[in-house]
This record gives C-alpha cells, sequence and structure tokens, in this order.
C-alpha cells in the first residue's frame, strides 16, 4: 500500500478534478449569493418613504428600533454566556473522566438535534405552562397552592435557547480539550499545583481557542434564532428576526424589512470574519 | 485521593446528570403530553388516551404537510447531494488558499440568518419567475442542506489513504471507474450520514419554507406553528412525537443497512 508521501511524488492528485466544485459554487452564487446581495441593494434607487437611506437612517436612529437591535445582541450575549458556564463543565466531563460513557454523553448531545425544534420548544410550553408539568410539580411538594405563571417570557426564552444552542459550545470546547496535551497538566502537578491551580493555569488558557468558538458559533446563532422566541417570547421579546418577520406578516414593508436583514447579516458577516481570525491563529 | 477532589469529581458527575435531565426534558414532557385524554394540555394526567394521533389522521393539514415535507426532503438531499458530493471529493485534498477559500464558501449557508435568506430568496426567486412552490422551496432546502453534504464528504474523504484510488489508477481505472467503483463505496457509511442531516435540517426547517408556504406547498413546521397560533392542544404533541419517530426509524434503517460510521461532528 503506498503511503500519501509516495503518491505526492508520483504526482497523483485524486481521481476528482478540481473542477468538480463547479456546479455547487455556481449553484450558491445564483441562489445565495445573488438574492442576498439583491435583498442589499433594495431600496437604494427609490427615494422618500421607500428608500434604502430612510429605512437605515429610521433603524439606527430611532429609539425602538434601536433598542431592538440592542436587545438581541444583549440576548445573544447572555444566551452566549450561559451556554459557556453550562457547557464547559460538560465538555470537561466529556474530554477527562467519561471513558465508556462518551458515546452515550454525544448521543444525549445531538439526539435533541434530531427532534423537530418546534417540538421542542413546544415541550418548553408545556413544562412552564399554568396547567403544566412543572406548576403540576411545585404544588405536589408543597411550594405552591395555585398555578403560577412561570412563563416570564426573557426567562422562558433564554431557557428555550439555550437548550437549543449548548450542544455546539459542548461540542466546540470538547474537540479542542481532547487536543491538549495531558503531559502539561501532569508536569504542572509535579512542581506542585494542586487541581486548582493546574484547571486555572494551564487548561483554561489552552483551551481559550474552543471557547471562542463556540461562543462566536452560539452569539451567531442566537442573533439569527427565531422560533423559539417566537414561542417562548410572549410578545415581549422584540429581535431583529422577529421584527423582520412581524413586518413581513403585518405591515409589508418589504423595503424596511430587508434593512433591517441586512444588519442582521453584517452581524452575521461580522462573527463569521471573528471565527476566521480565531482558526487563523491555530495555524 | 485527596477527599477535596473526590468531593469535585462526584459533584461533577452529578451536574453531568442533571443536565442531561434538562436536555431530554423537553423531550419527554412532549411525549407524555401526547397521550393525554383533556383537550389541552394538562398535569397531572388523568387518563392515557391515543385519541391526539387519531386527531392527527384526521386532521388533513398535519398529513399532508408530513408527506409534502418528506418529498421535499428527499428531492433537496438528492440536489443538494448531487452538487455536494463531487465539490466534497475535489475539495478533501485540497492545500491551496483557493481551495480552502471555496470550502468556506460552500459551507457558508450555515452561518447565515435563515430568516435573511429567506426573505431574499422569496423576492429573488419571484423576480426569476419561480414564484412560491415546489421548485423555490427545493431550491432553498438544497441551499441550507448543502453544507452538510459538503462537510460530511470533506472530512471522510480527507481520512481515505491516497493510496487506494492511486492503486486503482495505476491499474488502469478511469477517473469515473474510480470513484464510482472506489471511492464512493468507501466513504458510503458516512456520505449516508451527511445526507441525513441534509434531510433533517430541510424536515426541521421553517424559516425558510415559511416564505414559501401556500395552501398545498406548506411544510409539517409551518403547520404546526399556525396551529400553535391558535390552539394548546396534544396534537402538536402527537405530531410532534411521530415524527421523532419516524426520524429515529430512519436513522436506525440507514445504520442497519449501511452502518453510519464515526461523524465527525465536533469540526
Amino acid at each position: 500500500m503506498l503511503s500519501r508521501s509516495n503518491a505526492a511524488r508520483i504526482g497523483f492528485r485524486g481521481a476528482v478534478g478540481f473542477a468538480w466544485v463547479l456546479p455547487s459554487t455556481v449553484f450558491l452564487i445564483a441562489f445565495f449569493v445573488f438574492p442576498l446581495i439583491h435583498n442589499g441593494l433594495k431600496g437604494f434607487t427609490e427615494s422618500g418613504e421607500q428608500s434604502a437611506v430612510t429605512s437605515y437612517a429610521r433603524l439606527l436612529t430611532e429609539a425602538y428600533y434601536l433598542g431592538t437591535i440592542v436587545q438581541t445582541l444583549v440576548l445573544s450575549l447572555v444566551v452566549t454566556l450561559i451556554s459557556l458556564l453550562l457547557g464547559y463543565p460538560i465538555a470537561y466531563y466529556l474530554v477527562r473522566y467519561a471513558d465508556k460513557s462518551a458515546n452515550l454523553i454525544i448521543f444525549l448531545l445531538i439526539a435533541p438535534l434530531l427532534t423537530s425544534i418546534v417540538m421542542r420548544t413546544f415541550g418548553w410550553k408545556v413544562l412552564f405552562a399554568r396547567t403544566g408539568l412543572l406548576n403540576m410539580l411545585l404544588q405536589q411538594i408543597g411550594l405552591t397552592v395555585r398555578p403560577i405563571n412561570l412563563m416570564n417570557g426573557y426567562v422562558a426564552t433564554v431557557i428555550g435557547l439555550v437548550h437549543v444552542l449548548i450542544p455546539f459550545m459542548v461540542l466546540s470546547i470538547s474537540s479542542v480539550l481532547r487536543g491538549i496535551d495531558r503531559r502539561l497538566e501532569e508536569s504542572a502537578q509535579i512542581l506542585g499545583a494542586n487541581k486548582l491551580q493546574t484547571f486555572l493555569l494551564i487548561t483554561l488558557p489552552l483551551s481559550v481557542e474552543g471557547i471562542l468558538t463556540g461562543s462566536i458559533l452560539v452569539f451567531m446563532l442566537t442573533n439569527g434564532a427565531f422560533v423559539s422566541i417566537l414561542l417562548l417570547g410572549q410578545g415581549t421579546i422584540h429581535t431583529l428576526p422577529l421584527l423582520i418577520y412581524q413586518q413581513f406578516m403585518v405591515t409589508r414593508d418589504v423595503n424596511f424589512a430587508s434593512a433591517m436583514g441586512n444588519i442582521l447579516l453584517v452581524f452575521a458577516l461580522v462573527c463569521l470574519f471573528a471565527q476566521l481570525r480565531v482558526l487563523r491563529r491555530r495555524n | 485521593m485527596p477527599r477535596k477532589f473526590r468531593l469535585g469529581v462526584i459533584a461533577l458527575r452529578a451536574f453531568v446528570v442533571i443536565f442531561f435531565v434538562f436536555m431530554l426534558a423537553p423531550i419527554l414532557v412532549v411525549f407524555v403530553a401526547s397521550f393525554g385524554t383533556r383537550d389541552y394540555v394538562s398535569f397531572p394526567m388523568e387518563g392515557f388516551s391515543l385519541k391526539w394521533y387519531w386527531r392527527v389522521y384526521e386532521y388533513k393539514p398535519f398529513l399532508n404537510s408530513l408527506i409534502f415535507s418528506i418529498e421535499l426532503a428527499i428531492a433537496s438531499t438528492i440536489l443538494a447531494g448531487l452538487l455536494g458530493v463531487p465539490a466534497g471529493l475535489a475539495l478533501s485534498r485540497a492545500r491551496s488558499n483557493l481551495g480552502q477559500f471555496v470550502t468556506m464558501f460552500l459551507l457558508a449557508p450555515l452561518s447565515i440568518p435563515l430568516i435573511v435568506l429567506g426573505l431574499a430568496l422569496l423576492y429573488y426567486m419571484s423576480l426569476l419567475g419561480f414564484g412560491i412552490g415546489f421548485w423555490s422551496l427545493l431550491i432553498g432546502h438544497a441551499v441550507v442542506g448543502l453544507p452538510y453534504i459538503v462537510r460530511t464528504v470533506t472530512a471522510v474523504h480527507r481520512s481515505l489513504d491516497i493510496g487506494i484510488e492511486e492503486s486503482a489508477s495505476i491499474l488502469g481505472a478511469t477517473r469515473w471507474q474510480i470513484v464510482l467503483h472506489v471511492t464512493l463505496p468507501l466513504i458510503r457509511s458516512a456520505m449516508f450520514a451527511g445526507f441525513l442531516f441534509c434531510m433533517l435540517s430541510s424536515l426541521d426547517n421553517l424559516t425558510i419554507s415559511f416564505f414559501f408556504g401556500t395552501a398545498t406547498t406548506s411544510t409539517l413546521p409551518v403547520v404546526m406553528l399556525s396551529y400553535l397560533e391558535y390552539q394548546f392542544d396534544p396534537s402538536i404533541a402527537a405530531i410532534g412525537v411521530i415524527q421523532m419517530l419516524l426520524t429515529i426509524t430512519v436513522l436506525l434503517v440507514v445504520d442497519r443497512v449501511y452502518g453510519l460510521g464515526k461523524l465527525n461532528i465536533a469540526d
């Protein structure tokens, strides 16, 4: 069997030429890039109420819309932080302690992704509802006498979003943790560091790349999150995706919706760029 | 082992258990709720009834949209597969900057907020004359599902020893023969895993499908969403369970027939 280096020397570059990427590339340019460019340019040819300039001016100066943009970013930040705080220990356990149960844990992490997001979010509604499971448990334990309203829109939405996105965080961190040379930790301990010091000074700094990758990913996905907020937010949460949905359904102000979409797109591109920087640092 | 350390490990273990209860809770709750007897979701459960599953069968939009969603998922995965598998094979060994850029480009739809893409596609498609309907949905789902296929094929093909294809070439096989008889059979299991992810993303896709929904071309998530806006009864739970069982069945069948292999999901 020829090794990889031998094959390279002989000049065999694989059976498939680079041109094989053309169909998919052309497809994406036609149906992914062009629509987004078309959306981005929309409204710049019109003037007055419908013009793009007016739209962006309104979005960036009027308090309501500015507040929506801020709410979007803040929600993403909150979900990212919670996912990080809860997800890191899981990733650590997965890599360091789970030998026999590792496959089970990975399966349990991925399994929810196999179910419909509508179903999962509905499940949270059921848990939090007045006649739902949590209320029943609280009454049975004796903490409450009547059903209480647990459906604080913001808390329920955050829980729903963390539930959906935390697997991404755990998998990002665990893949980096796996690559950390354990001898570094052992050396630290030989030199006298205790477990906590080893973790804080050796493991944690070495896993920063995983933290950044996971955080950027979760942040970006929360920015674009729509279903969970729609179903759990109870009308109290206003983020950009929801606003776009409302603009489209209710006011039919397409140019305005497109402008909002472009702002959201800019956020996503910034996150993509940041992720590239993190990956570039690895190499 | 020092006592303080043991306590830490036990606490961590407990945390992991609680975490997975948290992860599975909504799914289990929906499963249980689907058997409720009352006309609204309520706990404690008073009885055990299959009437909501019967209601799913009776309520035409649920059944029709489920069938439509499945057809759409299969069709869009075939399209994405035809586009993505060759690209994945070509990009797996590409070390150049151009190769890396193209890989990133093909994976880009994963990172774009779907609601922006859906809105943009809607107006773009009507500009092109496609309108709303099956073809627009097909294209939209293929765009969103393509990254899953490219990612899986690239990852598994990269781990294949190039010497195998090289030997086939030396023995006189043409390019097509190598791909059809050597490469594809070898990457088959992971390729099907990629197909599965693509199909699941299509089945579950709400944001893009929502823009293209009509009376005849609504997908199941869109129908479920509009149902939820007016009702809170267990039939949503029932249809959710049915969909989940379908997914698990397909997973098991594919695994049994082809074997899903190790999934490179961490990247």
